[in-house]
């Protein structure tokens, strides 16, 4: 998933984008803090929105028995952002605020916290781990094979197993600054795993009740198989709040191998004269760990010790709720289909492929760790 | 390819930069928020 801070690419880079229809264009300078502020707006106002939308077709269904679906706000705050990201456009001035998506996002990872003892994250941090080392080595496997089939460019191959392997747009970006990649090679990457994020948006619900997956197992497959770690929390919370919070836990599993990963390629490519040398790889790893999962880990601890009263517990619960509440408009909101599906066909094949191949695999996982046991 | 770069703020992928140290600010939020709740400065919490 994700690391926390990324190098700054030249002023002059044309950054990867999937920007809307109604984005200006033109190199975008540092935001300012203010500057934030109307995107900020506009994603909490979406969130509302949804939450407000869940509530009216609550009311319309149970008092005045309408046959309307049961949409909770999670879907309803993506679908809207779709909807204006694909529509109107997201106008400039918004930009800013809305790249805030990722904070908010981080936020809600560390306060959910609270609602795991620490017994549970190792017990299940532990099994996730095992989990996904066993899934990095088959999915960069075949993602590398499957690139060599389509003949991609090999490092656009490379950035596709990085980031279908551990956590999606992030790990490409962490990737960018180790393998030195071309451009558009960065660019066709990111575009095809969020064509694939949005895909599993609507299938990996539908998949998990089909299954009669339970909360946690569905949880641990969502964390385990979607890439991005915004459209992975998004996968589990559509399921269930429970299953958000084990799509969560998984997925910060998975995502503390991304230093290992990035630095395995960084090496690689050195050895073929195609990117420096990393010198110091501790101090490597250390950059690359995505340390806002320290923070969900602190937060577990203090729950763990008794820190917080039941109903303090809920609080914080509820405090990562209303977080989530503008990251999950701002999955909406940076998502355009046009701009998805006019990156080439290969990539998104190749894609595609990878991440059947790989839902496949941790699906069985899953299936294996709660059949053998392993997992309550 | 420089690998310590002390230039480091974050960019998402809409091609925005954000000043600030997306992690850091989030753990600091996080404990802060906590510590208000856990000391009675912010009350009940409802969703």
């Amino acid at each position: 998933m994700s690391t926390q801070t990324i190098p700054m690419p030249a002023a002059t880079d044309t950054p990867p984008s999937t920007t809307s229809p109604g984005d200006a264009t033109g190199p975008l300078e540092p935001a300012s803090l203010i500057g934030t502020l109307p995107g900020i707006a506009l994603l909490f106002g979406i969130g509302l929105l949804g939450k407000l939308l869940e509530h009216a077709f609550s009311i319309l269904r149970t008092q005045h028995h309408l046959r309307l679906p049961q949409i909770e706000y999670v879907l309803w705050a993506i679908i809207l952002g779709l909807v204006v990201s694909n529509s109107v456009g997201v106008a400039r001035i918004f930009r800013p605020g809305i790249a805030t998506y990722e904070l908010w996002l981080k936020l809600g990872i560390v306060l959910v916290g609270a609602r795991f003892l620490l017994q549970d994250v190792l017990h299940i941090g532990g099994l996730s781990l095992g989990l996904v080392a066993v899934e990095l080595i088959l999915s960069l496997s075949v993602m590398t094979l499957l690139g060599r089939i389509f003949k991609l460019p090999p490092k656009l191959t490379s950035l596709l197993a990085i980031g279908s392997s551990i956590c999606g747009v992030t790990a490409i970006m962490a990737a960018q600054g180790a393998i030195d990649p071309d451009e558009e090679d960065t660019s066709t990457a990111i575009a095809a795993i969020l064509t694939l994020g949005a895909i599993a948006l609507f299938t990996f619900p539908a998949i998990g009740h089909l299954l009669h997956l339970s909360q946690q197992a569905y949880g641990m497959w969502a964390g385990l198989a979607v890439d991005n770690t915004a459209e992975s929390v998004v996968t589990g919370s559509l399921y269930g709040q429970d299953a958000g919070r084990w799509a969560i836990l998984a997925k910060t599993a998975r995502s503390s191998f991304i230093g290992f990963v990035v630095l395995g390629y960084a090496i690689y490519w050195a050895s073929q004269g195609k990117a420096a040398v990393v010198e110091n790889k501790a101090l490597f790893l250390w950059q690359k760990f995505p340390k806002f999962i320290l923070g969900f880990l602190a937060i577990s601890v203090f729950a763990t010790a008794g820190f917080f009263s039941r109903g303090q517990l809920d609080s914080i619960s509820n405090l990562s709720r209303w977080a989530f509440l503008p990251a999950f408009a701002g999955v909406g909101l940076r998502t355009n289909l046009k701009d998805l599906v006019g990156q080439g066909w290969r990539p998104l094949v190749v894609g595609v492929l990878g991440e059947i191949f790989i839902a496949l695999i941790t699906l069985g996982l899953v299936f294996w760790s709660y059949n053998h046991g392993v997992s309550r | 390819m420089a690998t310590t770069n002390s230039n480091r703020t974050t960019q998402s992928h809409s091609g925005l930069r954000l000043p600030i140290n997306v992690d850091l600010v989030a753990i600091a939020l996080g404990l802060t928020l906590a510590a208000l709740i856990r000391f009675g400065v912010i009350h009940q919490i409802s969703f």
